[in-house]
Formats: structure tokens, sequence, C-alpha cells
């Protein structure tokens, strides 16, 4: 169990984070999404001791991490598949750190091996693609076989098959009852492995929950309705207060339920060939639930800004 | 504490640049000595001079062992596994000290080896030719001096690296001080202070360099030296220590 406790932390003028408050339940797959410079790597490192927070506490297990004998054997992290030195090899990259943490060398070949990187074990790192250096990252993660683990975009530069081997990893992992935080901007892969959401914007708390809870605070619901009489049912679903939106087989309806419109077309006999409730995706329900703390934005490509002048 | 000595001595050993810098540091001494020996001291008494010639070679051993303490340091944050080496091991002063004592065994290790490659083809060569030299009281001092000073100088380039947290930065501060800046800061001070004898208080060269040279009446005496050199070094590395324990990684 990960709790953080009013986190704050603060880079000259700026607070990168914000009085932040989440738990990571055991057992489960907690996704922490935010906006670019939103402050999701930053508390990561605050939590695990390598930026000093001005304020707050983080606990893994009712202890702090400078705490924690064999650390590594506790929580397995991974903040940045860059983290390892171009000039040696896989197999040297995972020895020494094994070693800080008395981990067996047998262990070593071990995560190699899952992480699917046994041939390469004697390649230099400067060798690696983007996606083989966060298959060794992910390898560094699970070296120490921890109870909690943090990944930061484990799945940036991964092939299609690495991206859903690294869902299975996590999902496998929190079925074993461990803690696992990710952070990802695959808001799709995220929606597809994560139980819970910790969503935060300008270094402060937006969201935290289970993802159905977030998807019902956020996310747009309206109900898609196809019928022959559609312009008779849209007149008396306005008269109710819900707002039309038509398209070339029917039209949405907007702020009522379908229940609500079942019942007006039952009422006056108006034949529906469809009745449906839809719900926005995870990614509409994240852009509208952090449109306001959105810091880095770039141009529609609809403005003059394609037009500038050539450098 | 052991698994992170044995760890940083890893990372030493598994590291190319670290590991030609430390070759270099033993090597060329050992080549140029074992050359100046082959052409020189072709008859007579040799024993203080070729003591003195490898004395002479402990400013260039210890400062490429220094380079290999700037790149012990430097190298982690350059590469991105500081995150991991503090992930792995949270308490940083017992980094810093896994660090020093590494450096230290590296460098003592390396000087002590450089003495031996130059001594003994040099002893070797020289027997043959019927040249004889003893190792008189002076000559073990500086050959221990050889040793202090490398070991020094390493832990000031690691502290160095820690301060700097750039090679480029460190390396610039740790051969551009000893070489060009000390002799023109003393210089300067002693025309100002119209008192040639400042050069004495000058760190490296007046006092860490000083510990293989001969003594004369107007310098300091070795134990003064070691003591002002250690305690400038020491400086250095409490400064490294206090950033490296209290900076974000």
């Amino acid at each position: 169990m990960i709790v953080v406790e009013n986190l704050t932390k603060t880079y000259g003028s700026k607070k990168a984070v914000d009085n932040l408050s989440f738990s990571v339940a055991p057992g489960r797959v907690t996704g922490f999404l935010g906006p670019n410079g939103s402050g999701k790597s930053t508390t990561m490192r605050c939590m695990l001791g390598l930026d000093k927070p001005d304020t707050g506490i983080t606990t893994f297990d009712g202890r702090k991490y400078v705490d924690i004998e064999s650390p590594l054997t506790f929580v397995g992290s991974l903040l940045d598949a860059g983290d390892a030195h171009k000039g040696r090899t896989a197999r040297n990259h995972l020895r020494w750190i094994a070693m800080t943490n008395g981990i067996s060398a047998s262990r070593v070949d071990a995560v190699l091996q899952m992480v699917g990187m046994e041939d390469a074990a004697r390649t230099r790192v400067g060798k690696f693609s983007l996606g083989m250096r966060q298959r060794l990252g992910l390898a560094v993660a699970l070296l120490g076989d921890p109870k909690v683990v943090i990944l930061d975009e484990p799945a940036n530069g991964l092939d299609p098959e690495g991206i859903r081997w690294t869902r299975e990893v996590m999902r496998h992992l929190a079925d074993e009852g461990r803690s696992v935080l990710v952070s990802s901007h695959q808001l799709v892969e995220l929606s597809l492995v994560a139980d819970d959401l910790v969503v935060i914007g300008q270094g402060k708390l937006i969201s935290s929950g289970p993802i159905a809870q977030f998807m019902t605070q956020h996310a747009k619901t309206w109900v898609r309705v196809v019928s022959p009489q559609f312009d008779a049912l849209a007149e008396l679903v306005i008269a109710q207060g819900g707002t039309v939106e038509r398209t070339s087989e029917g039209g949405d309806f907007h702020a009522v339920s379908a229940v609500t419109v079942g019942d007006i077309a039952a009422a006056n006999k108006i034949v529906l060939h469809e009745l449906s409730p839809q719900t926005g995706s995870l990614e509409q329900a994240f852009l509208d639930a952090t449109d306001a703390s959105v810091e880095y934005r770039g141009q529609s490509t609809t403005t003059n800004v394609w037009d500038a002048p050539q450098p | 504490m052991i698994g992170v000595l044995k760890s940083e001595l890893f990372k030493l050993r598994t590291t190319r640049a670290t590991k030609i810098v430390a070759i270099c540091a033993v090597a060329l001494p050992a080549v140029i000595f074992g050359l100046t020996s082959l052409f020189a001291f072709t008859n007579g008494e040799v024993g203080d001079s070729l003591i003195s010639m490898v004395g002479n070679f402990a400013p260039l051993t210890g400062l490429l062992l220094g380079v290999v303490g700037v790149l012990c340091s430097t190298q982690e944050y350059s590469q991105g596994t500081i995150r991991i080496t503090l992930v792995a091991t949270p308490n940083r002063l017992k980094v810093f000290v896994a660090k020093l004592l590494t450096t230290l065994v590296v460098s003592v290790a390396s000087s002590m080896l450089m003495l031996l490659l130059c001594l003994v083809p040099a002893q070797l060569i020289l027997s043959s030719r019927n040249v004889t030299f003893d190792l008189i009281g002076s000559d073990l001092r500086i050959l221990f001096s050889v040793v202090i000073l490398s070991a020094f100088l390493s832990i000031l380039g690691l502290s160095l690296g820690l301060v700097f947290k750039s090679s480029p930065g460190a390396i610039s501060a740790l051969l551009l001080w000893p070489t060009i800046l000390e002799g023109m800061v003393f210089g300067l001070l002693s025309l100002a202070f119209k008192d040639s004898n400042l050069f004495k208080f000058a760190p490296v060269q007046g006092n860490g360099f000083r510990l293989i040279a001969q003594y004369t009446d107007e310098s300091n005496t070795w134990l003064v030296s070691l003591t002002y050199f250690s305690a400038f070094v020491a400086v250095f590395a409490v400064l490294g220590a206090v950033l490296f324990t209290r900076r974000d990684a």
C-alpha cells in the first residue's frame, strides 16, 4: 500500500506539486494521469526520495522509502529508460544494481529472460533501441521481485507486442497482490489495465478513485437514437429539457437519460430502431477533466501558425 | 555497506573511460621511467636521482587518478544512473562513503602499481649494468608521499565531481587550479603583499606537490604540508558530501 500525504514540491517560484494526497491499493493497477508538466514525474521522484519535498510524506506499508532495508526488494521502479550507462552491457547494468541490495546473479539472468532480453544480455546499452532500453528498465524494476511497482511511461517506445506484454505484466503483478502505480499518456492502453486512476493537473489532485467513478464524474454520456420518426421524437425530448445533435442515421440526445427517451417514445407510439446509452472515451474524459490545468498546449492545425515563415 | 562498496567497484571496473584513465595513470610513468632507465644511468650511483624521478611523476599520476575520481561521480549524472543508485541505496551518506572508499582503494592500488612498474624494471636494468641504488630514509618518504598524493587528489576529484556534477567543469577545475590558476593567484598575492614566501600557502603546488620534493628551510615541513593539503581536500570532500546528500538527484 502506498500512501502519499500532502506532498508539495517547489522549484524556485513554480509549485510543481501542490499538497497532493492519494493512495495506491495492493492488488490493483493505479493509473497516474496528468498533462505534460503536471507534476507526475516530480511526484514519483519525491515518493522515492530522489527529490526532497517541501512538505508531505510518502509511506510504503507504513514505512518511509529511506527506512526500507534493501528497498529494491520492496519497491521496484522505472523512472526513465535512459538511466543506464551506454558503455555497460545489459547484464552488467543489472548486476551492479543487484549487488547494492544483495540480489543474486541468477535473479539477474532470470529477469533478463523475463523481459525477453537474454540474447542481448552481453550487448552494450548504447546499441539498444528505445524499446529495448524500456525492457531493460522494466527488468530493473522487477529485479528485487518487489511488492510495490512504480512505472513512469513504461510503454514508451515499445512495439504493439511490447505494449501488450507490459499490460499483461502489470495485470499479473496486481493479480499477485502487488501495488502497481503507472503513469502513461497512452490512455487507451491504460483504460484496458487500470483499476483506479489518480488524475492531477498543475500539481493538484483532480480526481482519485476507481476508473468507473472517474468516468461517471467526467465522461460525457448521451443517448443514441435511430428512428423513422426522429423529428417528432426530437421535439418531444427538447420539450423535456434535452438537446439534440443530428447524425446521418438519426441523432444523439444529451441531458436526458435513455429511460426518459424510451418512455417518451412509448407514450407517443414512436417507432425506435435503436436506443442506446453512450459513454465517452477515457481520453475525452481525461481531456475534459484536465482542460483547465493544461500548461503546454499545441496550436491547432487550422490556425495560421503552420503558415509561419520557414527558417 | 559491503554490497554498495562491491557495486561501486563493479561500476568503475565496467566503465571504459575510468579504466583507460587509470591505465594511463599507471602506464605512462612506467613507460617513461623504463625508457629513462634504459638510456640513462649508464654508470655511477643513481639512488637519489632515481627516486626523485619517480616522485616527479607523482603529480601526473595523481591528477590522472583525480580524473578517475571525477568520473566516478560525474558519469552517474551524465548517464542518469545516479537516480538508480539513490533508489537502490536511499542513504546518500552511505553512497558517498562507498564512492570515497572505492576511489581511495583504486588510487592507492594504482599508485603502488605505478611505483612497482617503475622501480622493478629499473632495478633489473640497472643491476644488469652493475649500477646500484639503495633506498634511504628520504626515498621511502617520497615513495609513501606518491601514494598519499594520489589518494588525496583522487578524493579531490571525486569531491569536485559531486560539486560540479559535470565532467568538463570538474576536470577543468582539477587540472587548471594546480597547474595554472594557483600559481597565478599566489603570484599576484606575493606581488601585492611583497612577500615571496606566500607560496608556501598554495594548497596543491605549495604543499600537495611539495610532499614529494626535497625540503628547504623556507618551505613547510612534510607534516605541515600534509596537514595543510589534507585540510584543503577535506574542505572539498565535506562540500561534496553536503551537496550530494542535500541536492535533488
